[in-house]
């Protein structure tokens, strides 16, 4: 149930409308019985675009498949919270059923006001709210009546931007890089997309059907985009010059809505020429070919990467680019790189020279993603990319050694002077991304970097992973729930909890994260509690039971810190009270007052000293046993003198008495 | 002291002592234990001296107030220092002096001895119950100034305070 009003029926699955990284589902809303619609309940492995459904939702944006509602709802198949997103149902199904299939071709003529029209509409609409849609491609179009008719941009929300795009959909950039790593894109990619999917609409198939993603990137390098799609296919004439504007390489060329509309209403446009790449006489020869200019170069170096160092260290490269191609200051460039890598890194050999080839073709091929070894992704895609590799529990290596390794500062570095605010952007970022790196601490460490890189991005404790806690104020209450399944020994707060809490509430919570990291255990133990305790007392909610009782069975230790046993005993009594009541803020005051602990310290101190003073009382009064011997003696003479002189005296008193009486 | 003042002390002893020469007589038969006493115990201080000078002269008291009150001339006096139970009286008084003067330094000790070790089991108790409301952070050993305790020390303080 989607906010009290959408029922989603988990035993009735619609597969024609599911995506690759949602499942469909029939749903029946409470307010407008009837209504044909339908969900997708999003696979918990992929991060979704909340901001994009938050702007979405209930808009009725033309051309785009209308989003009713979104939330976050109990999913009992797989017994955990999902993403579930309501869309009006599309009658008429997809567009195409799969990029695999055949497309039953539109008459030249319908062609523009059937698909081109309508979704340069939406596309235009979309931009306007500033969202990107990054999911256009013909199985993701729909008709939205069952005559088929009126076609709408299908869901973008279900994955991250780009992700389930096939590599011939994306521009060469950004189907050069991982399908995690490919940013958040704008509209020119969107426009790109929307070229390719003409494309195939148009020739009916896709033309590159069957070519390896590596084949496609190097025929687009080589030949342009236009030219690897439309290969030897037959084009309608009238969509030669729109689809030459959609898919030109070059993005600022590229064509936008209003391009579109002005070829719709008949104007003719210049023709775009493609900029020439520059090209040197004298060949490169590089694994088994031979390359006259630099990106086809570069490319083929990436896929090549092991072979790559050679030209790159013996100057080969160098001197190509600055004799054949003239390019002296990417020469210099290439040279410095090389230079500043041997020096920074460490002693391994290896890395040193993924470094080097990794740093040589950002400079020959910046609009590139950053690319090292297997390793490929832009700067702003870095962040979804890191969550997902989390989410699906991958090695996190390659995005760590980005950070650590300044691969981000090598990539702006090559961009030159273009976009200098966003870069600088970038640039702090990173630094404080690579200051979290280094800090072994809990609130920080890459669990901090993936929640300060995705604003939406669920905690992914294991604890609380299942409850899709995208709030702070949710996470005392999943933490409460969790107490059920959990195990009680370990702590409520863990490194994600803590990373989250700091991520997204560093003024309420960071203080407090700070003394939970305390290298002694009690103290350790009363900051993980003044965490939760500070988060139930600002953000609610006022009682949790089970996480009281949770933490209550974890302070041994804080009451351990109290020297005065009767304290502890006193402590250990009224405990269970406490816990009772729900109040983690009550509970911490109660176990951290500082009067008590003052007492406590000053009667520890005063116990100190008198054992001390009594142990030197024992010592000196084992060790005065000659001393004590002679003064015996002395005392006992003194005694026996003194004894004598009474008897004395006693005796002339008596005797004295005698005679006179 | 100058000869002028000696003289002057001379002259007004030697009729003193002709006018208490029975007195004299007696003591100096009755006090030879006191003597004894001061020569053999001289350099151990006077404690010896005094016990049996004092525990003698009052086993001499009885006889010289008989001579005082009775008659005080040569001839009571010699009839004391004739009679074989003064002379006990005296030298018994005396070896009961004795007696308290070398008895006494011990029994001191016994009752000091015993008196510290009541203290230190005292002590220990005190100890223990420190350890047992603050628990075993409180202990510490201690340490003389110029010396570290013997490792046994330890062990006995440890051992003492549970």
């Amino acid at each position: 149930m989607v906010r009290d009003r959408f029922t989603i029926y988990c035993d009735r699955p619609i597969p024609s409308l599911d995506m690759p990284n949602a499942l469909a589902y029939e749903v029946a809303d409470r307010k407008q019985e009837g209504r044909p619609l339908y969900a997708l309940v999003c696979k918990p492995e992929m991060p979704t675009r909340i901001s994009v459904m938050r702007v979405l939702k209930g808009l009725e944006v033309p051309s785009v498949l209308h989003m009713v509602d979104w939330g976050v709802a109990e999913w009992p198949p797989i017994d955990r919270k999902c993403v579930i997103v309501i869309y009006h149902r599309p009658m008429g199904g997809r567009v195409m059923d799969t990029l695999a299939s055949s497309f039953k071709r539109i008459p030249d003529h319908q062609f523009a006001r059937m698909i081109v029209k309508p979704i340069a509409d939406g596309l235009v609409e979309l931009g306007l709210k500033g969202v990107a849609h990054r999911a256009i491609r013909p199985d993701n179009l729909y008709f939205m009546d069952e005559a088929r008719t009126k076609i709408v941009l299908g869901d973008c929300v279900t994955a991250i931007p780009a992700h389930d795009q096939p590599v011939v959909m994306e521009t060469i950039e950004s189907g050069s890089a991982l399908p995690t790593g490919r940013g958040g894109g704008n509209y020119t990619d969107d426009m790109y997309a929307f070229g390719v999917s003409i494309l195939i609409l148009a020739v009916g198939r896709n033309p590159l059907q069957g070519v390896p993603d590596a084949e496609i990137i190097k025929r687009k390098i080589a030949t342009g985009s236009y030219a690897t799609l439309v290969g030897d296919e037959r084009m309608p004439v009238s969509l030669i010059e729109c689809l030459r504007g959609l898919l030109t390489d070059d993005p600022e060329q590229r064509w936008q809505p209003t391009n579109i509309d002005l070829w719709l209403n008949g104007k003719r446009l210049t023709p775009i020429q493609a900029k020439a790449e520059p090209q040197s006489q004298r060949p490169l020869r590089f694994a088994d070919m031979e390359f006259h200019s630099i990106r086809p170069l570069s490319y083929a170096m990436y896929l090549n990467w092991d072979k790559a160092i050679s030209i790159i260290t013996d100057g080969t490269l160098e001197i190509w680019i600055r004799r054949g191609l003239e390019l002296n200051d990417l020469a210099d460039g290439i040279a410095a790189a090389i230079k500043s890598s041997m020096a920074m890194a460490g002693g391994n050999k290896s890395d040193m020279e993924d470094l080097i080839v990794a740093r040589v073709l950002m400079l020959m091929d910046p609009k590139m993603p950053v690319r090292h070894r297997d390793f490929r992704c832009f700067v702003d895609g870095f962040g979804q990319s890191l969550a997902v590799t989390m989410l699906r529990k991958q090695k996190i290596q390659p995005h760590t050694e980005f950070i650590s390794r300044d691969l981000w500062r090598h990539w702006i570095g090559a961009q030159g002077i273009k976009q200098a605010a966003e870069n600088q952007q970038y640039e702090n970022l990173f630094r404080d991304l690579k200051n979290y790196l280094k800090d072994p601490n809990s609130g920080a460490g890459i669990e901090r970097c993936v929640y300060e890189l995705n604003e939406w991005q669920p905690c992914m404790s294991p604890l609380i992973d299942a409850q899709y806690v995208m709030e702070v104020k949710g996470v005392l209450p999943a933490l409460d729930n969790a107490t059920k399944s959990a195990n009680t020994k370990l702590w409520p707060v863990d490194r994600h909890v803590a990373a989250f809490l700091r991520a997204r509430y560093a003024k309420g919570t960071g203080t407090q994260i700070d003394a939970m990291n305390d290298s002694r255990p009690d103290r350790a133990t009363i900051g993980m509690l003044s965490v939760l305790a500070i988060v139930q007392w600002r953000l609610g909610p006022e009682t949790l039971y089970n996480l009281a009782g949770w933490c209550g069975g974890l302070m041994g230790p804080v009451i351990n810190s109290y020297q005065n046993r009767n304290k502890r005993k006193e402590i250990e009594k009224e405990l269970p009270k406490l816990v009772r009541k729900g109040n983690l803020a009550e509970l911490y005051n109660f176990l951290d007052n500082p009067e008590e602990r003052q007492r406590d310290a000053e009667g520890f101190n005063w116990a100190k000293t008198e054992y001390a003073s009594a142990e030197r009382m024992i010592y000196d009064l084992e060790h005065g046993q000659v001393d004590r011997q002679e003064s015996a003696i002395k005392s006992g003479r003194q005694m026996g003198a003194a004894g004598a002189f009474v008897i004395m005296l006693l005796t002339l008193l008596i005797t004295i008495l005698t005679k006179l009486l | 002291m100058n000869k002028s003042r000696v003289f002057l002390y001379v002259l007004i002893a030697i009729p003193i002592c002709l006018m208490i020469i029975p007195t004299m007589i007696v003591l100096g038969v009755a006090l030879i234990p006191t003597g004894v006493a001061f020569l053999v115990e001289r350099g151990k201080g006077y404690y010896a001296g005094l016990t049996v000078g004092c525990m003698n002269l009052a086993g001499t008291s009885p006889y010289l107030f008989d001579l005082w009150f009775k008659g005080h001339n040569v001839q009571a006096a010699t009839g004391i220092i004739t009679n074989v139970f003064a002379w006990m009286m005296f030298y018994g008084a005396a070896m009961f002096g004795w007696a308290i003067y070398t008895t006494t330094p011990s029994l001191v000790s016994t009752f000091m001895t015993m008196t510290s070790g009541r203290r230190i089991t005292a002590l220990r108790a005190q100890q223990r119950e420190l350890v047992q409301k603050w628990g075993p952070d409180v202990e510490s050993v201690y340490e003389p100034e110029g010396g570290k305790a013997h490792p046994a020390d330890h062990a006995a303080a440890a051992a003492g305070a549970k």
